[in-house]
């Protein structure tokens, strides 16, 4: 740590930066893409229905994107050298915080089948939140394997 | 005629059922606070951390920043639906905070010690980055994982009480 501490202390360390292209892809490929699909759809179809995001993703949706988010950083996280209590730690927060994401989905379907009352407001608010707090998780984690990595070299 | 006398009843007040969409979002702006300052500064910040572990004080200074945005979070949900904060579920709540933290800080020792029993000449870095990666698992567990356990404890107590 003394030897880096040597260099310029406050120098913003951009190469971390790179993950934000790497969340960009989920967030282009899970949520824009299919948001401008049905886009498409209507225009082919000459339907005049222009859903927004939230209506897109109103019976929890996002919350199962954000499980599959949740897997793969899970995935990177036990292929790296991390001790075995700090894999496990990352590994069982991503689960909890990725299942609990995907059951606003779960829940949802389940009360929408059953004819249950359901209220979307909430519905969106409890998946946008765990979509949010996932995604955060999954950046600052691929932050903390790139800086490992360099650590590891000699 | 004089008006009839008002019926004392004791007033009930609602639980304040907790919902995860509470502390995930308090959680993921951490977290994103956490990230920003690991690429814009990351030597210092990586470095006040660990000097905060050398000296003993990394561990109290999780324990009161997630204590304190629990008991934000708490009180915010409170408000929003319009229920008194129940004594026992904040005793709860502070009580979980404490052990998660504390018990991340034992993993945390045993993480160290893993490091340095690989015997390579650069384990100090590899320890110094195990101190950064627990400080950032353990304010997440801090707020997120007592919540959850709140969450299934009243699910448990509302199918308790329909039963």
């Amino acid at each position: 740590m003394g030897a880096a501490l040597d260099n310029s202390i406050f120098t913003a360390d951009w190469a971390s930066a790179k993950w934000i292209w790497w969340l960009g892809l989920y967030l282009i490929l899970g949520i824009f893409v299919p948001w401008t699909m049905t886009r498409t759809w209507a225009h082919q179809h000459g339907s005049k229905i222009r859903p927004t995001l939230r209506q897109l993703f109103q019976r929890g949706e996002l919350g199962l994107a954000a499980l599959v988010l949740a897997i793969s950083v899970m995935w990177d996280l036990q292929n790296s050298q991390y001790a075995p209590q700090t894999l496990a730690v990352g590994s069982v927060i991503l689960a909890l915080s990725g299942i609990m994401a995907g059951a606003v989905w779960i829940e949802g379907h389940c009360r929408h089948s059953a004819g249950v009352e359901i209220d979307p407001k909430r519905v969106w608010r409890d998946s946008r939140n765990l979509a949010f707090l996932i995604l955060s998780i999954a950046g600052v984690a691929e932050i903390l394997l790139d800086r490992f990595t360099k650590a590891m070299r000699p | 005629m004089s008006a009839p006398a008002p019926v004392l009843v004791p007033a009930r007040y609602r639980v304040v059922k907790i919902r995860l969409a509470d502390p995930a979002a308090a959680a993921a702006y951490l977290s994103l606070v956490f990230g920003v300052l690991l690429v814009c500064l990351p030597v210092s910040f990586p470095h006040m951390i660990v000097k905060s572990w050398e000296n003993g004080r990394l561990v109290p200074a999780m324990i009161f920043l997630a204590a304190l945005l629990n008991g934000l979070i708490y009180l915010r949900a409170a408000h929003l639906r319009s229920a008194k904060p129940g004594l026992l579920t904040s005793a709860w709540l502070g009580a979980l905070t404490v052990g998660i933290v504390v018990g991340f800080s034992f993993l945390l020792d045993a993480a160290i010690l893993h490091e340095q029993s690989k015997l390579i000449p650069n384990s100090q870095a590899l320890v110094n980055e195990e101190i950064v990666a627990h400080t950032y698992w353990g304010l997440i567990s801090g707020i997120f994982l007592p919540y959850l356990v709140i969450r299934f404890t009243q699910n448990l107590n509302f199918r308790a009480q329909a039963d």
